[in-house]
């Protein structure tokens, strides 16, 4: 049944739709203001979807065309998919504050290619993302998460170098094999179950041949979209290559999209009982992603290198959250705390690393560099981009009262309760390996040098503020504790509740 | 709301007020002046705030919780008091200096997390105060900017934020223990005696909070950035940050319960760590450095006083171990403060410097009527006469011998023209410093019920203080004959091998980690890997078939 | 053998053997046309399962037929992603395997 919120909906898929044509169809002089125009919109609608599923305490549904699966389609927005609405309007407004200078279009200089692509991708990669959050059956997320990579790709390769160019090839080809393993989960699911929809599978998928290798091919073809180490091949080249509001995009929400569609196989579609086994491979692979991750991040000599690969350690983190919650439920408790810490996470990473790409991208044309050794002086020149990057990766490291720290504190209780204190191991481990390369980065920046040496290169203070602002925002997260609501349990599918 | 909560909260809030007005350039470039009105409302909170007090702010979930004890008051106060006259000290020290925005930032930071550490009562605040704490002191420890310093702070950091990942395990883990999942710190003890986890609780606590208070062998980073800070943050590192992990260790290892084995193994940890420190500290020339081997030292008995109190299940073990701890702030802090006032006094008006400068040194090792002299008589009830007693005066020998090596280094120190004399801004927070390291420990010494005048100037009591200090002074002189065969160890002596050993590991690590990512991205070997998940991913989940 | 078997079997020998291109052919042209043949055993073995409705006694299923066009559609426009993105870099100079940019310290 259609809820009552249902055409919220609708709004927060057309809404980015019309974005992206109109800023196609008007070109590069009035792109920008058209997704400056829609972003608040959408603003304000992820705030009522979210307002709506607080106060009803149920999920919103919207059916296409009134007609019911299996054959029609369904979206339905739960608190996960609410609180993901959110952050991606918040990071791509942000994005776009950020980037109004960077990709703003000369005046009287001939059309040219990059600003307009950038602001016909931003609206589309927010498409593709509302779409991957709202879509409730599986072939639909197929779609949704090839746009996104169709909307990524591009991105990676704005400024048309070689190796961006080689980057986003790379990126692309990975990104297929990866979404054509997950198509084939997906249809021989419908084979064995005859529906996509995820609210009807979940209380039909039982365990057999065609779920575990449905459930198999689409984890790995996930993986490899999300980066998890050691699928991350095309991840830094493509990261780091980008132009610096790009990469903040790619890196804080492109890869959340594959990961939230992990989410939604494990925690609503497959049986609860299967995520026990599961789970100790997947958090496995992340403990590996946070060690090599940091490990290699700590080598890097250039910055957004260095950022890129703590993106593989973060996204490490994310997959912690399986095998706890799993633990959680087979001891008969909710698996509330590590749903939640696991969602923080993922919140967390988006806006600290969004932040701190921009202020590297900020760093990088003051400069004309983002080697790490040659950084001093930056803080005398760019102190409110410098303080941005630290909060960053304060909540990186997860200190209180970031969203970090709290997502942390979830999951190490959630591992101590369960008992699986490996998992908490890491996270220390991780949490300490992080702190050393922020800070051996931030320290290098405050050492002052003669003002005299330092490049008089003049970066707008709107820039600096923006980034500053989500900083913040991401330091403050953790706050979101005070607050009396749980969020991820509105509108969960029963299949992992005890 | 009244006047203590109001008190307690100020007491955090008002330095982080200032912390934040720093985020104004204008604004940052003058706080320097300011910086002793940051401590004012914890001095407040400490004369005026009700004992026993405990505020809940905030959801159930993750209170914001503000308590006052008597441990926490004491020790609240002299810090307060120490941070307000090393302020004013720092204002004047740092007057000139081009980075004074970045002092004051610093300062503050640190400021707010070691006065807010006496005042929160929830698990969650005092660890990320002691972040807080940490970020400052690295910059406070760095602000010279020069080799030494850099790699001091480096260390530092390093160091604290293994402490801090040691303590939020601990933490953690009993949080979780804990009936209700309650965060307050006043209910942790109970939860750790009655936790299955209780021995991996207290190695976690003990390492974390070893290594904040410099616990041998964990202590080397204290005489790294105690010596590479400016005096005056040298003055409050030494004297009030390290005792933040005082009062943890107060608050949360079990006192007052059952007698623990476990606390005599403490109780020796610390009182060897007494007498390594001593032994160090003789064979340094920096009279900074000196100081910090003797702080590391004094810091082993306080550790020491603290585990006596979990093995014979003394719940007054944290009062002792607080005053203990209360002397040294006001005399450690005084006679870092000494330091940067010697340094600019000339020859002829030395001695107005040296002389209470050699009261309040030889008072730290128990000269008679002194602060040191009452807290070792107050302490002796919990060593005892046995063991524990006996290396317990020897550390009080010990650190007289350390002291009167300090003051030789000081002497050396003072200023080339022979009328030079140290600015005010240097000269009255010294004294008032000083001042308050001969009278605060009286009035509080006083202030107990069970204490009394004529007990603390008995003959006996004057001469069971006397004699160490005697055969202290003796054996220094000794040292001073036998100085060329010392052997001259370097700063933080561990730290050395310890360092070369820690970066040829993260070297080796990170090497492999690096060819580990270089052959995974490789395109053939990814695409394998992919395939080679797969078959692994079916093999894991071959429970489902 | 049943003609559902023979299909299942030839969508299987296509994805193998375009997984096989995909990863071992060091040439990005070839690695797009392997992909595409991955893509064309996965519609098979959709059109497979839209036979299998059939044979329990429907006229065929339909969804399966309609998720194979927008299948189809879907790589079709990732091909043209990925040829587009060959031509820029043919175009831009750059030597074209995939691999050259590993170190990526530049």
């Amino acid at each position: 049944m259609t809820t009552s919120g249902g055409p919220l909906l609708v709004a927060a898929l057309l809404l980015p739709l019309a974005a992206m044509l109109a800023a196609f169809v008007l070109g590069r002089a009035q792109a920008p203001r058209v997704v400056a125009c829609a972003l608040p919109v959408g603003l304000l609608l992820a705030l009522a979807i979210l307002a709506d599923l607080l106060c009803s305490g149920e999920a919103l549904v919207y059916l296409l065309g009134a007609w019911q699966p299996p054959l029609g389609i369904a979206l339905r927005a739960d608190g996960l998919s609410a609180a993901m609405l959110l952050t991606t309007t918040v990071v791509l407004g942000v994005v776009a504050w950020f980037a109004w200078g960077d990709f703003a279009q000369p005046a009287n200089a001939p059309e040219a290619r990059q600003p307009l692509m950038f602001w016909v991708l931003l609206p589309a990669v927010w498409l593709a993302l509302n779409t991957v959050f709202l879509a409730n059956d599986l072939f639909t997320l197929y779609v949704a998460l090839e746009l996104l990579t169709f909307a990524a790709v591009p991105l990676v390769c704005l400024e048309g170098r070689p190796e961006t160019l080689r980057a986003a090839l790379r990126y692309l080809l990975f990104a297929l094999l990866g979404s054509v393993l997950y198509l084939l989960g997906a249809v021989l699911l419908y084979g064995v179950y005859g529906t996509l929809d995820i609210a009807q599978l979940s209380t039909r998928v039982h365990p057999g041949v065609a779920t575990w290798a449905a459930a198999v091919l689409m984890t790995v073809g996930l993986l490899a979209k999300t980066a998890l180490f050691p699928l991350h091949l095309w991840l830094p080249p493509a990261h780091a290559g980008a132009p610096a509001a790009a990469s903040a995009m790619l890196s804080a929400l492109v890869v959340k999209g594959s990961f939230f569609l992990v989410i939604r196989l494990w925690l609503d579609v497959l049986p609860g009982e299967m995520m026990l086994e599961a789970g100790q491979w997947l958090a496995g692979l992340g403990a590996a992603a946070i060690l090599v991750g940091n490990l290699v991040a700590l080598r890097q000599r250039r910055l957004k290198l260095l950022i890129a690969y703590s993106t593989v350690a973060q996204i490490g983190y994310l997959f912690l959250m399986f095998p706890l919650a799993a633990g959680l439920v087979g001891m008969g408790l909710s698996d509330a705390p590590a749903v939640t810490g696991g969602l923080l996470q993922a919140v967390s990473h988006a806006t600290a690393k969004a932040a701190m790409f921009m202020a590297a991208g900020l760093i990088y044309s003051t400069l004309g560099h983002d080697r790490i050794e040659d950084l001093q002086g930056v803080a005398q020149q760019l102190p409110m981009t410098v303080l941005a990057f630290a909060l960053g990766g304060v909540a990186l490291v997860g200190l209180p009262p970031s969203g970090g720290f709290m997502a942390k504190w979830l999951l190490l209780s959630a591992a101590l309760t369960t008992g699986q204190w490996w998992w908490a191991a890491v996270m220390v481990i991780g949490g300490l390996m992080t702190a050393s390369y922020v800070f051996s980065v931030v320290v290098r920046t405050i050492v002052a040098v003669d003002p005299e040496k330092m490049p008089k290169m003049a970066v707008p203070r709107y820039r600096e503020a923006s980034v500053l602002a989500l900083a913040i925002f991401s330091f403050l997260l953790g706050c979101v504790a005070l607050l009396p609501f749980e969020v991820v349990q509105v509108g969960r599918l029963g299949s992992v509740l005890p | 709301m009244n006047l203590t909560a109001v008190l307690l909260v100020a007491t955090l809030a008002w330095p982080l007020t200032l912390l934040l007005a720093c985020t104004v350039r204008p604004l940052r470039a003058r706080m320097l002046p300011w910086l002793p009105l940051g401590a004012l409302p914890g001095l407040l909170a400490a004369l005026l705030a009700e004992r026993d007090a405990l505020f809940v702010f905030g959801s159930t979930r993750f209170p914001l919780a503000f308590a006052f004890d008597r441990p926490g008051a004491a020790l609240l106060g002299v810090a307060a008091l120490l941070w307000l006259a090393g302020g004013w000290y720092a204002a004047a020290y740092q007057a000139e200096s081009p980075a004074r925005g970045r002092f004051a930032v610093c300062w503050l930071m640190t400021l707010t997390g070691c006065l807010g550490v006496f005042v929160v009562a929830d698990m969650v605040t005092l660890y990320g105060l002691l972040g807080l704490l940490t970020v400052g002191t690295t910059g406070l420890v760095m602000q010279e900017g020069t080799a030494r310093a850099l790699r001091a702070g480096r260390i530092y950091l390093s160091m604290a934020l293994l402490a801090e990942s040691l303590l939020l395990a601990a933490f953690v883990l009993i949080v979780s223990s804990a009936p209700g999942n309650t965060l307050l710190i006043v209910d942790a003890p109970a939860a750790i005696v009655a936790s299955p986890w209780r021995d991996a609780i207290l190695c976690l606590l003990i390492a974390g909070f070893g290594i904040k208070s410099g616990l041998v062998p964990l202590h080397f980073w204290i005489p790294l950035a105690h010596g590479a800070a400016p005096v005056p943050a040298s003055a409050l590192l030494s004297g009030a940050v390290v005792k933040a992990s005082v009062i943890g260790l107060i608050r949360f290892m079990p006192l007052d319960h059952s007698p623990w084995l476990a606390g005599a193994l403490l109780a020796a940890i610390g009182l060897f760590g007494a007498l390594y420190a001593v032994l160090v500290g003789v064979t340094q020339r920096h009279p900074k450095t000196v100081l910090a081997y003797s702080s590391v030292s004094q810091m082993g008995v306080i550790v020491a006083l603290i585990g006596m109190g979990m093995a014979s299940g003394e719940g007054s073990a944290g009062l002792i171990a607080a005053y203990y701890a209360v002397n040294h702030v006001l005399s450690k802090g005084a006679l870092f403060m000494a330091v940067g006032v010697v340094a600019d006094t000339g020859r002829r008006r030395l001695w107005t410097v040296l002389l209470p400068a050699a009261v309040l040194a030889v008072g730290l090792g128990g000269l008679p009527l002194s602060g040191g002299a009452l807290t070792k008589a107050v302490a002796k009830t919990l060593f005892g006469d046995g063991l524990a007693g006996t290396l317990a005066t020897l550390s009080a020998i010990g650190t007289t011998v350390l002291m009167v090596h300090f003051l030789r280094c000081l002497k050396t120190f003072a200023a080339t023209g022979p009328d030079d004399c140290a600015e005010r801004g240097l000269r009255w927070p010294w004294l008032i410093m000083a001042t308050a390291s001969l009278v605060v420990p009286w009035t509080l010494y006083l202030m107990a019920p069970q204490n009394s005048l004529p007990d603390a100037i008995s003959p006996y009591a004057l001469w069971a203080s006397l004699w160490p200090i005697v055969v202290g002074v003796v054996l220094s002189w000794a040292l001073l004959r036998w100085k060329r065969q010392l052997p001259q160890l370097p700063e933080g002596d561990v730290v050395v091998g310890l360092a070369a050993m820690g970066n040829r590991v993260s070297a080796l690590a990170a090497g492999l980690g690096q060819q580990l990512d270089a052959a995974l991205r490789r395109w053939a070997i990814g695409g394998t890997v992919l395939l080679a998940l797969t078959a692994v991913f079916a093999w894991g989940l071959r429970t489902l078939l | 053998m049943t003609s559902i078997t023979l299909f299942g079997l030839c969508a299987a020998v296509l994805i193998g053997l375009g997984v096989y291109g995909l990863i071992v052919n060091p040439q990005p042209l070839r690695k797009i046309l392997a992909f595409n043949l991955i893509g064309s055993g996965v519609f098979l073995f959709f059109g497979m399962i839209a036979r299998r409705g059939a044979a329990s006694g429907l006229g065929g299923d339909p969804v399966p037929q309609a998720l194979v066009i927008t299948g189809i559609v879907v790589a079709f426009s990732a091909t043209a992603l990925a040829v587009a993105l060959l031509l820029r870099l043919d175009a831009a100079g750059g030597p074209s395997g995939l691999d050259d940019a590993v170190d990526g310290e530049s």
